[in-house]
């Protein structure tokens, strides 16, 4: 029998959440031996709707989606330090628009067998799960999802990997 | 960070007694300075201004958000006020603002900071919302709102 999870999308989104995540997938790929990808997306549609609602104006846009795309690749880069680290190779992938959208056209494009998302915040209120991109992520995605919680277990489960 | 963990009941104000539009940001700025959230509101406060002042933060039914990115804080934070009787603050439709929201993000925390203005937007695009957040009599209220919304 095939390795049944040949590809691992992890999501970063730069919480402290998303990299315990991320050490997670790092440990699972390296013990599975899977193809491990992971993402940034850069929401440029809540800053579009910004600028259309007249919440943010022109220099704003580009201002903070100048910043947003730094993010991206400051947290790419940290991704991939925590993956080869373990000496796990992954696949980096930039990605604009909306988030929980963008997740699921991954997951088809590259056959992702598992997504790993970190642990979601408590659900307060009915907006906080309409609107909350993970939990729309983790509903929409057609693949198997992975939540990760118990951040002391899943660091020692990365550091203890040789 | 969702809008509910930045609302306290401490950073709401029910009334706002200003009759101006920098008043009431001075008033909002008073709520973070006295609920801890920030220091020297001068700074702050003219931060907001020049924000302001290139396009007004009134936008419209009622609803402004004053906003800008600071090094006064270190974390994002927000204050609420309500003004029953409304401010004229050459708002988008040309209505007075009712409901203020001031949010002040550090200068490298710009993905919160959108998600933030994200959400007041979507949660104060419903009349009947709007409706119960200026029908609203306390901080308290105001807060219990957010937690139903």
């Amino acid at each position: 029998m095939s390795n049944i999870i040949e590809r691992v999308l992890v999501y970063l989104d730069g919480s402290e959440e998303s990299i315990i995540a991320a050490q997670y997938a790092v440990s699972l790929c390296r013990t599975l031996n899977s193809q491990l990808y992971g993402t940034f997306i850069v929401n440029t549609h809540a800053l579009n709707d910004l600028v259309k609602s007249r919440i943010f104006i022109e220099s704003e846009q580009k201002e903070y989606q100048r910043d947003l795309e730094e993010d991206a690749d400051k947290y790419l880069r940290n991704f991939e330090e925590i993956a080869v680290d373990k000496g796990v190779a992954p696949e980096c992938i930039k990605e604009s628009g909306l988030v929980h959208i963008k997740l699921k056209e991954m997951v088809r494009s590259f056959n992702i067998d598992l997504l790993v998302i970190g642990e979601l915040s408590r659900i307060r209120s009915r907006r906080d799960e309409f609107y909350n991109e993970s939990e729309r992520a983790m509903r929409n995605v057609p693949c198997s999802v992975l939540i990760v919680k118990d951040e002391e277990r899943t660091e020692n489960i990365y550091e203890s990997m040789e | 960070m969702t809008l509910i963990e930045l609302i306290r009941e401490d950073v709401v104000k029910v009334p706002l007694k200003s009759k101006t539009k920098h008043d009431a940001f001075r008033e909002l700025l008073e709520v973070l300075k006295n609920a801890g959230k920030i220091s020297n509101s001068e700074v702050v406060f003219h931060a907001i201004i020049e924000r302001d002042d290139q396009l007004s933060t009134a936008i419209e039914n009622g609803i402004a958000l004053p906003h800008a990115k600071t090094t006064e804080v270190d974390r994002l934070v927000l204050a609420v006020g309500i003004s029953p009787a409304g401010i004229e603050c050459s708002s988008h439709d040309g209505e007075l603002s009712h409901i203020f929201f001031l949010l002040l993000a550090p200068p490298d925390q710009s993905g919160p900071h959108i998600e933030a203005l994200s959400e007041i937007s979507r949660a104060t695009k419903s009349s009947a919302f709007r409706r119960l957040l200026l029908a609203s009599q306390s901080a308290d209220e105001i807060v219990e709102l957010f937690c139903d919304e």
